[in-house]
């Protein structure tokens, strides 16, 4: 009996083991390789200056400021839309609901950079928008690319999607009889929506927020060639000062800082996870 | 019929497998991507050889250029012509696109030279100013001799000058003012008419982010360097920064008056797209850029081109003998075909670039069609300056 639990857990080993170098390869050594880069100072020597840069710059901080407003307002809108999609089409039944259910994921299959160009002529100051508001009497519309505001609907673009995706399937997990049993006992609709069907779709709320957060926060085609000059999503001031400035140590800070944010929302989504594998044994 | 569970996981195993296939390929994939490519290539280089005379003793050098693909089709043309007169030379091109890898070619000769290897099988490089002058420092390129390169002697002397004679400026480009003649119906003549002009017509101009692309970049550097003596465009010693101030004040200044009040678009083509959408009435812009989408079209034909005096930067592409090269008369030969007027001419039809030498030599219709435009640009040589400027305009001016 005990060989027999041996053996499934050499098995069990083997089995990690590809993924696990391979996670190694490309993910923790280059962690480890930038955070080292990170702490080298122009001297050769090791300290935090890099660090210290990132956060008393001027430039560099409004960067970092700017970054997250950009990722938290993309975050709470998309889940907001998505979740609405979702649940439109969990439970609604009709000509629409197939026309969106067909139609949601097109986005996804559009490279980003064309979608990225398609914005501009849509949304540019002499763009199509612009040009029906001129054609209907109005005087021109409020600058939308070059600027958060555009950074923002491109992300929209890019994160709905899948995003109504994951949810969707979430949604479409819960029994219907549920629902109807809550209804029989005369649970009100809001009820039913805060009292079963967020606590049973809240899990994949969560892992949305992780994928679209990470998403956005290190985008660069779209912050790239929609955003303003300055202040720079962290991706764009990142190439900046590796590529133009040719600082490669704090460019490596800057990623590092990056992958610490991601890390810090990856830490709630793994100990959810956790929970509920310790929950299920 | 599987089920769709089994089905699932089937699917999964394959997707693991591949993804460990992907990564084992990885490790090694360089060596191999490399020894794929000098195979491939030989083999070619093999099929042509025979079909050429085969008792002439052939040579063949490989010549690694970089750039968009107006540079690849250039070389598509004139390594042709080249080969059709001299049968015994063979030119192996190694193109790397743009943002591919133009730095590891300089480091794959760097690293060969340390290592005792010879050129690392690169026999000519061509590349922007900053890699000539990095590689003077390195000690890797060849000075070039007039004796032997007979044609150098129709190339600007001032130029080769300029970078100590080890390397051939083949062609270039200059950055020049590109404008709507309906709206601007005479551009100016200066810096100082340019500014005014901006001024008195608010958000009608618009530069690109200088990080991002050279007509930008031109642009800035032009108005730190309008007051200052004129050698200072040929010094990259730092203790020139600090007469920067009043250029970056003057620069500060125009961001209320350039387009959206401060937005400078990324990329040369930024701007240009802003010119095409009739969104601004001028820019500046690479000269071959301009001249080439007024010629497909793009661009309205009521654009023109103008330059200012003194000029914007004119940056011309250089080539470059790597100095442990073991084929140095075979590529002697092919610098020379170069610098032909025959093949100068390639280089003004193909991509609409000034030709490397000096234009009276020249056909007279193609020096008539650069009147005003291939005259007057300074080339620049300021060396890593140009990394502190973008900085300190990513700080001073993008973000006031």
């Amino acid at each position: 009996m005990m060989k027999k639990q041996v053996k499934m857990g050499i098995l069990g080993l083997l089995m990690v083991i590809p993924s696990f170098l391979l996670l190694f390869v490309t993910v923790v050594i280059p962690i480890a390789v930038s955070f080292k880069e990170s702490l080298t100072n122009k001297e050769g020597g090791i300290d935090l200056s890099n660090y210290k840069f990132l956060f008393t710059d001027k430039l560099m901080r409004s960067n970092i400021v700017f970054s997250l407003e950009v990722t938290v307002i993309s975050v709470v809108i998309v889940l907001i839309i998505s979740y609405a999609l979702a649940a439109y089409m969990r439970f609604n039944k009709g000509k629409l609901v197939g026309w969106i259910r067909n139609m949601y994921m097109i986005p996804m299959f559009i490279p980003s950079v064309i979608a990225t160009y398609g914005l501009i002529q849509l949304l540019g100051n002499h763009g199509w928008v612009a040009r029906w508001v001129l054609l209907f009497g109005g005087s021109g519309i409020p600058r939308i690319i070059f600027d958060m505001k555009g950074i923002i609907i491109a992300n929209l673009w890019f994160n709905i999607p899948f995003t109504t995706m994951l949810l969707g399937s979430a949604l479409a997990g819960i029994p219907d009889s549920v629902m109807e049993s809550a209804k029989d006992v005369g649970a009100g609709k809001l009820r039913i929506f805060t009292r079963f069907i967020v606590p049973l779709t809240y899990k994949t709320l969560l892992v949305a927020v992780t994928f679209v957060f990470m998403g956005v926060i290190g985008s660069f085609t779209a912050p790239f060639l929609l955003g303003p000059n300055a202040p720079q999503m962290l991706g764009v001031s990142m190439e900046q000062i590796f590529g133009v400035f040719q600082e490669k140590e704090q460019a490596s800070a800057l990623a590092f800082f990056t992958f610490l944010l991601c890390s810090f929302m990856g830490y709630f989504y793994i100990r959810s996870m956790i929970k509920e594998e310790g929950a299920r044994s | 019929m599987l089920s769709k569970k089994s089905t699932l996981t089937l699917l999964t195993v394959t997707t693991v497998t591949a993804a460990l296939l992907a990564g084992c390929g990885n490790s090694n994939n360089s060596d191999t991507a490399n020894a794929g490519a000098s195979n491939a290539s030989t083999t070619n280089a093999g099929s042509n050889a025979a079909s050429a005379d085969p008792t002439a003793q052939q040579v063949e050098f490989s010549f690694y250029f970089t750039g968009s693909e107006n540079v690849k089709n250039l070389w598509d043309t004139v390594i042709p012509m080249f080969e059709k007169d001299h049968p015994n030379i063979k030119v192996k091109e190694v193109y790397i696109p743009s943002g591919t890898g133009a730095q590891p070619t300089y480091d794959r000769i760097l690293a060969a030279k340390q290592a005792g290897k010879g050129s690392g099988g690169i026999d000519l490089y061509e590349d922007g100013l900053s890699n000539v002058t990095q590689g003077q420092k390195d000690d890797l390129w060849e000075t070039l001799d007039p004796a032997k390169i007979s044609n150098l002697a129709s190339v600007d002397a001032n130029t080769m000058k300029d970078v100590s004679n080890l390397a051939i400026p083949y062609r270039s480009s200059a950055v020049v003012l590109a404008y709507n003649s309906e709206k601007v119906p005479t551009p100016p003549k200066t810096l100082d008419e340019l500014f005014a002009w901006i001024k008195s017509n608010p958000e009608r101009f618009a530069y690109n982010d200088p990080s991002t692309g050279g007509a930008g970049s031109s642009f800035v550097t032009t108005a730190l360097y309008d007051k200052l003596s004129e050698d200072a465009i040929h010094n990259s010693d730092p203790s020139i920064e600090k007469e920067w101030d009043k250029g970056f004040e003057t620069l500060k200044d125009l961001g209320k008056y350039v387009y959206g009040k401060g937005i400078y678009p990324k990329k040369n083509q930024g701007t240009l797209d802003l010119l095409i959408s009739g969104e601004v009435d001028m820019i500046p812009a690479w000269s071959d850029m301009a001249l080439e989408q007024i010629g497909n079209g793009q661009l309205p034909d009521t654009t023109k081109i103008a330059q200012i005096t003194p000029g914007f930067n004119g940056g011309p592409t250089y080539l470059m003998v790597p100095k442990l090269s073991d084929k140095k008369d075979a590529v002697n030969e092919f610098l020379n075909f170069v610098l032909s007027p025959e093949a100068q001419a390639v280089v003004v039809t193909k991509m609409h670039g000034f030709p490397g030498i000096e234009l009276s030599n020249m056909p007279q219709d193609i020096q008539d069609s650069f009147k005003g435009v291939a005259e007057g640009f300074r080339t620049f040589n300021i060396g890593d300056l140009g990394n502190e400027i973008n900085k300190r305009w990513q700080s001073d001016v993008a973000a006031q």
